[in-house]
């Protein structure tokens, strides 16, 4: 809402700084977005009176005239459809600022001199959307009740003399969303009670309550008031209102629109004006709209209604969209001389869902649905009968119909002083309470400890004692409060297991170099079950922003090569990324998320060297980052399988399943050609990388460890070459080795292998590095040989493995 | 000629030929000729029974002295070549050490992450906890414990997504909350946690906006926590982040799962207060939301509320790092673009 600081005058005698003010209120009350001084910048802008004015021929130009307020008149050369002579308009003189800090010079147009120029609203600052219809497209006239005479200063006249506060409200705070409200708010802030005035309205017309039989549904509308006048004539709203509506925001349309604004602005309560033709029928019916019922709202917007949507009928067919907008139907029209003004209270959470349904949401429907107060529709509808009097000469028919009228008590609301301080941590007195709760205009009675507090009417947050304690705490002051710490019973804080081992797992392989990304983890259908080797159903979002990210993720990959396709498309082609996050399935029909780490290597283990010592990573050397990782997590690799896979999205014949102890944790391998050719930035890339699921090991990592000494005695490495067929893996050779070699064998690398034209066809060769230690005793030689000569048995008896 | 004569050309020769010897091996065959076992000085030893028995005690003695004095030449000249050696093998060695060195790959966090364990660092030293919570979320969780009961108009604040009419992609981290709480012995002490994580959101992507970002929340709740100990953390945890020499604001707001609720703001590091477009000209740039824990959220989770009470916050982490980084753009978070995220290599946690 934005708040003009003269129209605040009106309540409370303000002599703040208006930005001290504003800051003041953001602290203790309602954020202030900003302050907005209209005239700021602009210099030199005055009325003027046309004189005379001549069309220049063959332009759409007009030669002026204008007197300033100087000795001499000015010629101006205005281009406006709408100059005339006798008008009162705004002239930026020679030297001006106009909007956008733009520099007004005298100079020559078509050859003519001129020396300033006339100004539209727009060109001193004015937003479209709140300047006066027909001086849209052409430049201000200033009204004849606008006592304005050429040379004064433009400001005044049109409130750009104003400072305009935009109250950046919380939803709780609808109380704030009128004059009334926003000076019962200010005042508590400074310690003011705002003069808010009430209105005695001397009917003088004909009672009208016998023409019309409303039937309103009292859950739909459980206040409703209608008053008519008569004789009305359409025109312009006096300037002093025009000026509080633009300086609201709002554009002035014509002297009933805006007189229901204008309550609006005052009060808080939405005010609606028919034109009392629609309602000929003698009928006004509020009721919920039926399947298939349409009305086109005043914006020209054509919408289906819904049956939760409330509306008012003339008996027959929808008029106005209760509460947010009325229907081109019933609107008022220059032909209009009978008006009939509506008051109500409307369900406020139908009124929010229909805004949000139809997309229409409007001043009116926004503070229906945070909550208005229930005791301004009688003094509403008053006002604005008073004021359509004053402003369109209407009469004011004697008698309101009140279709519905409940009434809404105020909260009381019981706490103590001793609760309100220890919530605060303040020590305030129960006198220190009552002054700031009366500085609110709440009433409060004290009894001992106990305070029972009448919150009026306008205030919907407030219910239970918590709200009081923000309110006193405001009012006091949050600035005021000590700042201390919880003085509490001694806390043991730190990670939990599982995240403990997440971070050691994250600190392995960023010392190993990788990069950590984040990706989203929706993602699309097919995305979201690509690199997984047991897809699981999908956990889909039921209205996605789109079919890209819809579904969530069941591998983290999919990230990662998305996150390779940006950087190959930027020329970043080396890279080493890891990812740890979570996947998502719904299987079993529960919602499961799980912890993994995924890596993607492409391009170089170095970068671009002179030395031209470059290596490209490959699968082995992403297999090898994968086993120090095991290594450093404790995992024991004895427990470690490998077995080739084929996984949707990787490459069938370079990629492997990893299993521990027999159960699936993860996979290793290289991204699909038929992924990457699909990708232009991929096409012909190389990229490995693997995905582990942390929650499958965490089970076994350990915990905690005890050290052991260096061994004492001499290790003895033996190397074993053989040469087997070619379709041997290596890991059933090391089966073999390792359940022949006996306990001194420690460790067991390969060393070497080959495969091409120095060896039989069909055949390949490879050699081992066997270690064995025993750590209690000097290991000999012929125990060592022993062992080697059961492998070797071993290895061709079970592999037809020749020695070499 | 007599044998003193012998040890005195000896003497001479065998200088020379030291002298002569230009590398180790040469000087080897030098130290066998002279002293070694075979050598010139074993040869005159073993003619010591020619001489003279009153000249032998002499002789012997000369000897030595010879041999002492070969050694001791020997190793001289042995250590001089050796340096020499040593001297060209480097001069052969030398490197242009203005070029550059093989490079590989030094890792990065993530800068969301660096803030976050850096807090997360902060808070453990605190005696809080570390708790993190399922992302698909309940409606029951994320939304009525926490005091959002359907049709609340605050859920619209929120677009969330929706799985099903029960489960739905958290929009807040403050699910954790209700969890904790509801399973929290307080006859064992204090509650104090933060929960990080991810948090989505029904928001088209842009510079400003993000559906995925990440969240942390803190909850402390005891028999005796103020409001003034909220403001005492909070400013504590402004100036941890972003300097000590920031000011604090806390300004009213509302959460419906707090009450009262503020948000604070800190004065903007880019012009001081002064007002710039960083702060879009109010001097101030709000960092986070937080309050005291709404009653009815400590007695949806079967906890006392006339008993216990407590503050509860949320931070922004993304926010938190476009601060602290100067970003300009959320996505950049989500792109993982190599040279956006390897600038964070430098950042510590």
């Amino acid at each position: 809402m934005l708040v003009s600081y003269n129209w605040l005058q009106d309540f409370l005698n303000l002599d703040q700084d208006p930005k001290d003010l504003a800051e003041k209120i953001t602290r203790t009350g309602v954020e202030i977005a900003s302050v907005n001084h209209p005239q700021e910048g602009l210099k030199k802008i005055v009325v003027g009176h046309v004189l005379d004015c001549k069309a220049v021929e063959g332009t759409h130009l007009h030669l002026t005239h204008v007197d300033v307020g100087e000795d001499e008149p000015l010629q101006i050369v205005c281009g406006a459809p709408n100059v005339a002579a006798g008008e009162n308009v705004i002239v930026a003189l020679h030297g001006a600022r106009i909007a956008g800090n733009e520099k007004i010079k005298k100079g020559k147009i078509r050859g003519m001199e001129s020396y300033g120029m006339l100004c539209a609203l727009q060109e001193i600052g004015f937003s479209d959307s709140t300047v006066p219809g027909k001086y849209v497209n052409g430049i201000y006239v200033f009204p004849e009740d606008a006592e304005v005479k050429p040379g004064d200063d433009v400001y005044q006249a049109l409130g750009m003399d104003d400072y305009i506060l935009d109250f950046d409200i919380t939803p709780n705070r609808a109380d704030t969303l009128s004059m009334e409200g926003a000076a019962y708010e200010v005042g508590a802030i400074v310690n003011e009670k705002p003069q808010i005035e009430n209105v005695v309205l001397k009917e003088d017309g004909p009672d009208w309550t016998s023409e019309l039989d409303a039937e309103v549904d009292e859950k739909l509308a459980p206040k409703y008031y209608l008053r008519k006048v008569s004789g009305v004539k359409i025109g312009d709203s006096p300037l002093w209102m025009q000026r509080r509506l633009w300086n609201a925001g709002i554009r002035p349309i014509n002297n009933v629109v805006d007189v229901t604004n204008y309550v609006m602005l005052l009060t808080g309560q939405p005010m609606h004006a028919y034109d009392a033709k629609t309602f000929k029928s003698g009928k006004l019916v509020v009721r919920k709209a039926e399947k298939g019922e349409k009305l086109t709202l005043l914006n020209d917007k054509e919408i289906e209604l819904d049956p939760n949507d409330i509306i008012i009928t003339d008996g027959d067919k929808p008029v106005m969209m209760a509460g947010v907008m009325g229907g081109k139907n019933s609107e008022v029209e220059n032909d209009t001389t009978d008006v009939i003004l509506e008051s109500a209270v409307f369900d406020g959470t139908l009124v929010r869902k229909a805004a949000l349904r139809h997309a229409n949401r409007t001043e009116a429907s926004s503070r229906f649905e945070k909550g208005i107060n229930w005791d301004n529709t009688q003094k509403a509808i008053d006002i604005a009968a008073l004021l359509l009097r004053n402003d369109a000469s209407a009469t004011v028919n004697a008698g309101e119909i009140k279709a519905t009228d409940q009434t809404r008590k105020p909260a009381v609301v019981k706490t103590t002083v001793s609760y309100i301080n220890n919530v605060l941590g303040t020590e305030l007195s129960s006198d220190e309470m009552v002054k700031i709760l009366d500085r609110l205009c709440f009433e409060t009675q004290v009894d001992g400890d106990q305070l029972t507090v009448t919150v009026p009417n306008r205030r919907w947050d407030i219910a239970i004692p918590a709200d009081l304690v923000e309110e006193v705490g405001r009012i006091y002051g949050y600035d005021n409060l000590k700042s201390t710490q919880p003085l509490l019973a001694e806390t043991h804080g730190g990670y939990s297991e599982a995240e403990t081992k997440l971070r050691r797992v994250k600190k392995v392989v960023e010392g190993q170099g990788l990069m950590e990304a984040i990706s989203y983890s929706l993602t699309s259908p097919e995305k979201a079950v690509r690199f997984t080797m047991n897809p699981k159903p999908l956990a889909e979002v039921e209205m996605p922003l789109n079919s890209a990210r819809s579904a969530m993720r069941q591998n983290l990959m999919t990230g990662l090569v998305d996150a390779a396709s940006y950087n190959f498309a930027r020329k970043e082609n080396d890279l080493h990324f890891f990812e740890q996050g979570r996947v998502y399935d719904h299987d079993n029909d529960t919602f499961n998320e799980h912890e993994h780490l995924a890596t993607l290597y492409s391009g170089s283990i170095f970068e671009d060297n002179w030395q031209h010592k470059n290596e490209k990573v490959d699968f082995f050397y992403v297999k090898g980052q994968l086993e120090d990782l095991f290594e450093a997590i404790g995992l024991d690799e004895n427990k470690i399988e490998y077995k080739a896979a084929e996984i949707n999205g990787m490459h069938p014949t370079r990629t492997a399943a990893i299993y521990l102890d027999g159960q699936y944790i993860g996979m290793i391998g290289m991204i699909a050609h038929a992924v990457t050719m699909a990708d232009k930035a991929l096409r012909g890339s190389e990229l490995y990388g693997y995905e582990l699921d942390l929650d499958a090991i965490d089970a076994t990592l350990n915990k905690g460890m005890t050290s052991k000494p260096a061994p004492k005695f001499p290790a003895i490495e033996r190397d074993l070459s053989i040469l087997v067929k070619k379709d041997v893996t290596n890991s059933e050779i090391e089966n073999v080795i390792l359940a022949n070699a006996g306990k001194y064998l420690k460790n067991l690398k390969v060393i070497d292998v080959y495969e091409g034209s120095h060896i039989e066809p069909g055949k390949k060769s490879l050699a081992y590095n066997l270690t064995f230690l025993n750590e209690h005793d000097t290991l000999t030689d012929e125990v060592v040989t022993k062992a080697m000569n059961k492998i070797t048995e071993a290895l061709m008896n079970d592999l037809e493995v020749k020695i070499r | 000629m007599d044998l003193f004569d012998k040890l005195k050309e000896l003497r001479e020769k065998g200088l020379e030929e030291i002298k002569k010897a230009s590398d180790e091996k040469k000087l080897d065959e030098v130290r066998v000729q002279l002293v070694g076992r075979k050598g010139e000085l074993t040869k005159i030893l073993h003619s010591l029974r020619e001489v003279a028995p009153e000249d032998r005690r002499e002789v012997g003695q000369r000897v030595n002295e010879l041999r002492d004095l070969f050694n001791k030449q020997l190793d001289d000249s042995k250590k001089s070549l050796l340096a020499a050696f040593i001297a060209k093998k480097m001069e052969d060695e030398r490197v242009d050490v203005t070029l550059p060195g093989r490079r590989s790959h030094v890792g990065s966090k993530h800068p969301i992450n660096i803030i976050l364990d850096d807090l997360e660092k902060y808070f453990i030293g605190m005696g809080y906890t570390v708790v993190q919570g399922p992302e698909i979320e309940t409606d029951h969780y994320c939304f009525e414990m926490m005091n959002l009961p359907k049709d609340h108009p605050a859920r619209d604040m929120q677009a969330t997504f929706y799985i099903d009419d029960e489960n739905l992609l958290r929009s807040q981290t403050s699910g954790d909350q209700a969890r904790v709480l509801e399973k929290h012995d307080f006859s064992k002490g204090p509650l104090k946690m933060v929960g990080p994580g991810k948090v989505y959101r029904r928001d088209d992507d842009d510079a400003m906006h993000s559906h995925q970002f990440m969240q942390m929340e803190g909850l402390v709740v005891d028999k005796h926590v103020t409001m003034s100990d909220l403001k005492g953390t909070l400013e504590m945890i402004a100036k941890h982040v972003f300097g000590q020499d920031r000011e604090t604001r806390l300004r009213p707001s509302y959460f419906p799962f707090t009450e009262p609720s503020v948000e604070m703001d800190v004065s903007c590091f880019n012009c001081n207060g002064k007002g710039c477009q960083i702060c879009k000209y109010t001097g101030w740039i709000e960092v986070l939301g937080a309050g005291m824990v709404q009653p009815n959220v400590l007695e949806n989770a079967g906890v006392d509320s006339i008993v216990y009470g407590g503050f509860a916050f949320g931070v922004g982490l993304d926010r938190f790092a476009i601060l602290k980084y100067g970003i300009d753009d959320i996505r950049d978070f989500y792109t993982n673009d190599k040279r956006f995220l390897e600038q964070f290599r430098k950042e510590e946690d």
